[in-house]
């Protein structure tokens, strides 16, 4: 497993993927973890294939007894399906999922975890003394839906919004948007259904002070890919299996 | 029975390790025994039901024959009598059976979850952390082996309740058996009457087999710590 520093001051955000050892036939995934003086997020932890390796990856910069908080920004499988294993591992830690999942997601196990429902409206979740935002990004994909916005570390941890279907050992970054664009075109119209709630979205987020976009496949966006990938997807017209 | 060390370079000794996929097999035959059980049962419903109705039949040809029935009223009243008790007794087995589901789904999981705790610390090895891995695991094994003793404990119970819906379809053998001297004196309600003791007779065969089959597959399971 592939480990990134994308923020390093008083806490530190960790990117992981690129797993060697993952099967084939399973999407590849990218993890995000927040790591402060006592405590662990860890943002759409993976299926369950991922779990063992993940778990361990993150053995690397936080013992099992500080990994307080897992997100996810929806119910998909690549993106949750490990929840009844960390419930296992994690006896105390807390599962912060839009709430509308509740009932869904618990059918993966979620016993010890408490399920901490995030309301339509978004919230927020603390860490020591990081203040993390949740921001609503309903039908993008997921009728229920959810983004991790830091505004010190200027990072919007964004889903499956911005996500490229790439080949294995793919570079973490974008390093050239108008070829990158190709591997994101599909995905978005594919699997994004609604043109207004996209176009809500960007708005929203070109509020924010955002320094890099990162999804939860594919490569992240620095610097001015921000903008770029703005642009190029408020241009895209979503939606388009019907 | 098994124990975890956590040794320099091996989270596990190997007897778990090989006791694990002694596990793995069980958990696989439990799903199915478990879910054979409750097919059998729902059999056992339906044909105490055709026994419950056969009785409330041969009440009303006996109600007809009179005096030439006489010796056969109270039998019927009887066969309804072991098919009601026949009837609780699913009830309450089937209430078991859903519980020992439940149980093979935790235990299930626990095993799982114990695996892939192993292989994190196959793969953890040299982090930072690796050692913090060290009580998960450990709470892994004992819950596993809590699942397991309770599996076996509602095994025993459920096998004791299976040896109880036995007695009824025994007895009512033997009332079938009786049945067809009564009906030998009920005149031209002979056939009728006789159709009566046939259905009950067949009935409780088939639950004494059926029942036979849930024990079998139960005492195929009763899994060794
Ligand atoms: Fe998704
Ligand atoms: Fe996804």
């Amino acid at each position: 497993m592939k480990m990134t520093k994308i923020y390093e001051g008083a806490y530190q955000w960790i990117m992981f993927g690129r797993d060697e050892n993952k099967p084939d036939n399973i999407i590849d995934t990218n993890q995000y973890v927040v790591r402060t003086a006592n405590r662990c997020l860890l943002m759409e932890p993976g299926g369950t294939e991922l779990f063992a390796p993940m778990l361990a990856a993150v053995l690397h910069h936080a013992p099992v007894e500080e990994i307080t908080d897992l997100f996810a920004s929806h119910q998909d499988p690549d993106i949750i399906s490990s929840l009844g294993l960390w419930d296992q591992a994690l006896p105390n830690a807390k599962l912060h999922a839009p709430a509308i999942w509740e009932g869904f997601l618990r059918h993966f196990g979620c016993e010890s975890i408490e399920y901490v429902p995030i309301p339509d409206t978004g919230g927020v979740i603390r860490l020591d003394n990081v203040e993390l935002k949740l921001i609503p990004a309903h039908y993008l994909h997921s009728s229920g839906n959810f983004h991790v916005y830091d505004p010190n570390a200027k990072i919007l941890m964004s889903g499956d919004v911005g996500a490229a279907l790439e080949s294995p050992g793919a570079p973490v970054f974008v390093d050239n948007f108008e070829a990158h664009v190709e591997k994101m075109r599909y995905f978005h119209q594919r699997w994004m259904p609604s043109n207004q709630a996209k176009r809500n979205w960007i708005e929203r987020v070109r509020e924010l002070d955002i320094d890099i976009i990162a999804p939860q496949h594919g490569r992240m966006f620095r610097g001015d890919d921000v903008r770029r990938f703005l642009d190029w997807f408020e241009g895209l017209q979503v939606g388009t299996a019907v | 029975m098994l124990s975890v060390c956590i040794i320099e370079g091996s989270m596990v000794s190997s007897n778990v390790l090989s006791g694990l996929k002694m596990k793995k097999n069980q958990t696989k035959s439990q799903f199915v025994a478990v879910a054979s059980i409750a097919a059998e049962l729902s059999a056992v419903m339906d044909v105490a039901k055709e026994i419950s109705l056969a009785a409330a039949n041969a009440k009303a040809i006996a109600f007809r024959a009179g005096e030439k029935a006489k010796g056969f009223q109270p039998i019927t009243d009887f066969i309804n009598e072991l098919a009601k008790d026949t009837i609780e007794l699913v009830h309450a087995i089937n209430a078991h059976a859903l519980q020992l589901y439940q149980l093979t789904v935790d235990e299930y999981r626990m095993t799982e979850a114990f695996n892939k705790f192993e292989l994190a610390g196959v793969l953890a090895k040299g982090a930072t952390y690796e050692s913090s891995l060290r009580p998960a695991l450990l709470r892994a094994q004992q819950k596993m082996q809590e699942c397991l003793r309770q599996f076996n404990s509602h095994i025993a119970q459920l096998l004791d309740q299976l040896g109880e819906v036995m007695h009824p379809a025994r007895a009512a053998r033997v009332i079938a058996a009786n049945s067809r001297i009564e009906a030998s004196q009920a005149g031209e309600y002979l056939q009728s009457l006789q159709a009566v003791a046939e259905s009950v007779d067949n009935a409780a065969q088939v639950i004494h087999d059926n029942v036979q089959r849930c024990r079998s597959a139960l005492s195929f399971i009763t899994l060794t710590e």
